[in-house]
């Protein structure tokens, strides 16, 4: 962490307006992520952290604030950031190929020369021999590993990803966590992930960032020191994992206060 | 495989010949009580003088294929072109979008009378009939197929850079093709119903499978009319499996985004 950060949140609010009322989804939010590092970022349902990947994105504009990326303010998407969703949002009429050189051949680079590189991510995926398969036929483990290799593919600066396995069963789940920690070894991308498991987040994290409920706030940044590959359980383990759970009951608690009071559904981020 | 085709082919005509069957006992027996109801076996007499007798049946039938088929086009071109425009610009949306779908329910056949005084009694007006047929449902549908793309795959585009005309064709157009192509089917049978009707009410013309049905009352023709009928469902249901089933199955069905029946 002595370089200087790829990634500043700088006082940043989003407001959303609606003809009823107003969702304050994130307010005076401040974070830096260095290069490298994975992050992942935390928090009860509803607490805006998918609206904080989108800013770093650029699909959304952030109310007051800005997100620097690489020195500079994020206006829009761009290709030096990667972006893998919780629905996969694959292109059906895509193969499997076609959706890892979309964002290749979208950007300059010859046909030949953008399959040669999506053949290279298909083996890093482990997705041989289904590069002519259409999305569809895939289970949702092998479409999210798609997803990753097509956010990989154009080599971007930092790999944004929004809870990108909470669509998949405990198993899968688990062998795509410990697929992704060998994949940012192997590529040093700097994540952003998202996710609302905490034994995910310990497993994964180089850091955690403990969002607040709604309004979205920084309720806390706990380090994670523990060497790879990691288990899910030992003492040490535990303790970041009782670190996080304690900053995060207090949230969820209120979360699902104020969900009550106001009388929104729970699960809507 | 094509034994089963074979097969399947049989047993889908097989309605077809009990009908025929029946409808022929019925009236040959005389048990109809419609006296200018035609057999089967008349309609089939009539219609092999029209191939090889008088030889008309074919001028009919291309005439008629050529009108459907710019009227149609131009309805694909512009419906597609201007479902896009609507669904990317929201003032254009605001105005035109309620007129759309106001227009989609107003009958075809009553803008003919519109029509004949504004662009006359020829192929012109036929045309124009055909054309609003299919442009309103085509239009309204890939408006609203644009609409309902799934908004993390425009996403996906947006984050490699892709935006305007090539998020258009790369995307949007592709990832509403559901709708599109149900817009298509709905345009053409619109269409074909806009094409007999503007047939018979255009005055100059002289050929069209709608024209000759409707010239046939002069002589009351019923077979000849009968010929008329049987032509048009068989010609809607060629184009019908030969282009747009055959679109769908070589697209939505190939994706996985529509359930195959």
């Amino acid at each position: 962490m002595n370089s200087e950060p790829i990634v500043e949140i700088k006082g940043v609010s989003k407001t959303f307006t609606d003809s009823h009322n107003n969702v304050h989804a994130l307010t005076n939010v401040d974070l830096e992520f260095w290069p490298s590092t994975f992050n992942v970022i935390i928090g009860p349902s509803g607490c805006g952290k998918s609206t904080l990947l989108y800013l770093v994105a650029g699909f959304e504009t952030p109310t007051t604030g800005q997100v620097i990326l690489n020195g500079e303010e994020v206006k829009e998407p761009g290709p030096d950031r990667g972006f893998v969703f919780q629905d996969y949002a694959l292109f059906p009429w895509r193969t499997v190929l076609g959706n890892i050189t979309f964002g290749l051949t979208n950007n300059g680079w010859k046909r030949k020369e953008a399959i040669e590189r999506a053949r290279e991510y298909i083996r890093l995926m482990n997705l041989e021999g289904f590069e002519n398969a259409f999305p569809h036929t895939l289970s949702g483990g092998m479409k999210q590993r798609v997803g990753i290799a097509r956010a990989l593919a154009y080599d971007p600066l930092v790999l944004l990803m929004d809870e990108p396995f909470g669509a998949l069963d405990a198993q899968t789940r688990k062998y795509m966590q410990q697929e992704l920690v060998r994949i940012w070894q192997e590529t040093k991308k700097t994540v952003l992930f998202i996710t609302h498991s905490v034994i995910e987040a310990v497993y994964l994290a180089d850091r955690i960032v403990v969002m607040t409920a709604r309004p979205g706030q920084v309720k806390g940044i706990v380090d994670v020191d523990l060497p790879r590959p990691r288990n899910y359980t030992g003492d040490d383990y535990l303790e970041v994992r009782e670190k996080v759970l304690s900053l995060l009951e207090e949230e969820v608690a209120k979360g699902i206060k104020d969900s009550l009071a106001s009388d929104n559904t729970l699960f809507t981020d | 495989m094509t034994k089963d085709k074979i097969k399947q082919d049989l047993i889908n005509l097989f309605p077809f010949v009990v009908v025929g069957i029946l409808w022929e006992v019925i009236v040959q027996l005389g048990l109809s009580g419609i006296k200018t109801l035609p057999a089967p076996s008349d309609i089939f007499r009539s219609a092999w003088s029209l191939i090889w007798g008088s030889n008309v049946l074919f001028h009919h039938l291309l005439s008629s294929l050529y009108r459907i088929t710019v009227g149609y086009l131009l309805a694909v071109t512009l419906g597609i072109a201007v479902g896009v425009l609507l669904s990317l610009n929201k003032t254009l949306h605001m105005i035109f979008s309620p007129v759309i779908s106001l227009l989609i329910s107003v009958p075809t056949l009553a803008w003919v009378p519109v029509l004949l005084v504004i662009m006359g009694l020829g192929d012109r007006t036929v045309i124009m009939t055909i054309f609003l047929g299919g442009f309103f449902a085509i239009a309204y549908n890939t408006m609203s197929g644009i609409e309902m793309v799934n908004q993390n795959q425009i996403h996906a585009a947006e984050i490699v850079g892709v935006k305007g005309l090539r998020l258009v064709f790369s995307v949007l157009i592709p990832g509403s093709l559901v709708s599109i192509i149900a817009g298509l089917r709905l345009g053409i049978g619109y269409s074909w119903r806009a094409l007999v009707g503007g047939e018979m009410l255009a005055a100059m013309i002289q050929w069209g499978v709608g024209k000759m049905i409707y010239q046939a009352r002069f002589f009351n023709d019923t077979a000849v009319m009968f010929v008329g009928l049987i032509l048009i469902g068989i010609s809607s249901t060629i184009i019908d499996q030969l282009l747009l089933r055959r679109l769908e199955r070589w697209t939505i069905e190939k994706w996985g985004v529509v359930a195959e029946n």
